[in-house]
């Protein structure tokens, strides 16, 4: 708080120091920048902001494709309680927290092992990294239907397994792997940003503190552990709220791998809206589900605020 | 003065490890699609060995692929041009203005870049469908960018916090409007920003299949990725086919990446964390 206050003030002497037109001017042109952002408001207003209405409006209704485009019935909060009833909103919100947790995990983990083993100018780094982003940049359809592939009973994993004689593993139809699967497949698509932004924390230590550490004797171990976390310490907060956004909003390898089955087990709770909505066709009670999706964004969008506000302040 | 530094045993093989399992799956889609269905499920070194031929491509290179093919592209930059044509201006907007209100637009944003698509796709369809915008290439667009913008306008402000304020000042003596000093100082300056940005809603908007799969009311318009999303959860799926349609879906993506991607790794990391 203290630091912009005195910005301010001083900003304000500086102005009163100025001849009145020239502060005059610039304080218009400052007013007239607020125009490059309306077209923005009004697009963002018509399609995202509206929709999120409907949204809400859609959750407190009986909606179904027949009365789609009529008006609605109010039906109060029975939507949400007919989640809570039948029972698979508990299911789902126990999966997409073992789903979150382990996407934030092995996210945060493998991208610093990746950028930590990547920082050097060792021989195929350079090619590992492009081979990594390029991996993150191909659509999650893609590498969805690659990992399908992959774990499936005439895929690589089962294959290799074949030759041992050991029957096929159901990575992707076992009710006991099949989270796990789409989840650690879900944290492979994500380890490349993650090194990228860590890689990047990495390159800003400055030289001169890695020398004093070898100096102090420190072994490549410590240098890890005593100069590399603490210095990544600040991104590693926003980065852990980003990978748990990521985890959390993530549809499409469950989309493509299993469609949440085998029954409810690969469903977090953003795909069970969607499955709601547009395979039983009851919108109002996709709806009300979307809706608890967004309240707990907010909650982490919170978070995410606050944390970004300490990086830039520790920066 | 050299630095030289032991790099330990650890740091090899976390390599060695992420090149395996970043590498081997695109060699494995490659390999897939050279084979024949029968090839498929061949064990041993026949999982390696075997005749290449390309009959998964020649299948489906036919019209309606190549009509999912025109899909992509339009709707990629659709999406693309819109999206800048918004993001550009408020992203310098925020950038340059203090006070209440661009803290909450910000905060708004932020908010509006984490919902996630399947809480958005529900009232979308039903509000497209009151404005006939169903079944419309039109709608797929406006939805894709309605989805980037706030991550657009988000990666575009820390590149126009970068251009000097001085620079904007002297344009501002030497008489130029707003308008001018933004377009002829301040874009040309933040132009890899821009173009980090540009290419970030391509690769989104080419793999995006949700909007596209339930706004399109019949698979004929579908894009690439909504064709492959569609192939992918259907009932006894032709293997090297599908491996076929996923590298030509990917082959765009390669190409923009080569072209683009020192410039995606160094803009990247500014816009994510800021």
């Amino acid at each position: 708080m203290v630091p912009t206050m005195t910005s301010r003030t001083m900003k304000k002497v500086g102005r009163g120091g100025l001849s009145a037109p020239s502060a005059l001017r610039r304080r218009t042109q400052r007013q007239v920048r607020f125009v490059f952002v309306v077209p923005a408001t009004l697009f963002i207003a018509i399609f995202s902001v509206y929709p999120l209405i409907q949204l809400l409006r859609m959750s407190v209704s009986d909606v179904t494709p027949a009365t789609l485009r009529s008006s609605w019935n109010f039906v109060g909060f029975s939507n949400f309680s007919k989640g809570f009833a039948e029972g698979t909103l508990g299911t789902v919100l126990g999966n997409t927290l073992v789903f979150v947790g382990i996407v934030t995990v092995l996210g945060l983990v493998g991208g610093l092992a990746a950028a930590i083993s990547l920082r050097g100018s060792a021989r195929g780094s350079g090619l590992l990294l492009g081979l990594m982003v390029f991996i993150w940049a191909l659509p999650p359809v893609v590498n969805g239907s690659v990992w399908k592939f992959l774990l499936g009973n005439t895929g690589l994993f089962n294959s290799i397994l074949g030759i041992s004689g050991t029957s096929p593993v159901g990575y992707l139809y076992n009710q006991h792997l099949a989270l796990f699967s789409v989840a650690i497949v879900n944290s492979w698509a994500v380890v490349p940003f993650n090194a990228l932004v860590f890689r990047a924390a990495i390159l800003n230590i400055d030289a001169e503190i890695f020398e004093a550490a070898q100096l102090d004797g420190a072994r490549p171990f410590h240098e890890i552990r005593y100069v590399i976390m603490a210095a990544v310490r600040p991104t590693t907060l926003v980065l852990t709220v980003l990978t748990v956004v990521y985890g959390f909003r993530s549809f499409d390898f469950i989309y493509v791998m299993t469609y949440g089955g085998p029954g409810t087990v690969t469903t977090t709770l953003p795909f069970l809206s969607y499955l709601e909505a547009f395979v039983r066709f009851d919108f109002g009670l996709g709806s009300a589900t979307a809706v608890i999706t967004v309240v707990l964004v907010i909650v982490l969008a919170m978070v995410y605020a606050r944390s970004v506000r300490r990086e830039e302040s520790e920066l | 003065m050299t630095k030289k530094r032991k790099s330990g045993k650890i740091a090899p093989a976390v390599r060695g490890l992420l090149f395996a399992a970043y590498g081997v799956p695109i060699i494995w889609i490659v390999i897939t699609s050279l084979k024949t269905s029968n090839q498929v499920f061949n064990t041993g070194w026949g999982m390696i060995f075997f005749s290449p031929n390309i009959s998964a491509y020649t299948k489906n290179l036919h019209g309606a692929l190549l009509q999912a093919g025109l899909q992509s592209i339009i709707i990629a930059t659709g999406t693309c041009a819109l999206v800048l044509l918004i993001a550009v201006p408020a992203g310098y907007g925020l950038a340059r203005t203090t006070g209440r209100m661009p803290t909450i637009a910000l905060g708004a944003l932020i908010v509006l870049q984490m919902v996630p698509q399947t809480a958005t796709v529900i009232p979308l369809f039903q509000i497209f469908g009151s404005w006939g915008l169903l079944d419309n290439t039109v709608g797929v667009v406006i939805a894709d960018s309605a989805l980037l913008t706030p991550f657009a306008v988000l990666l575009l402000r820390p590149f126009f916090r970068g251009v000097p304020v001085a620079l904007e000042e002297s344009g501002a003596i030497d008489g130029a409007s707003v308008w001018r000093i933004f377009r002829s100082i301040v874009l040309p300056i933040a132009r890899n920003g821009v173009a980090t940005t540009a290419t970030l809603i391509f690769l989104i908007s080419w793999g995006e299949f949700l909007y596209a799969v339930n706004f399109f009311l019949s698979p004929g318009r579908y894009p690439l990725s909504a064709v492959l999303a569609q192939q992918i959860t259907a009932f006894g799926i032709d293997w090297p086919g599908l491996m076929a349609l996923a590298v030509m879906t990917s082959i765009p993506i390669l190409v923009l990446f080569v072209v683009t991607y020192k410039q995606l790794r160094d803009g990247l990391t500014l816009g994510a964390v800021k």
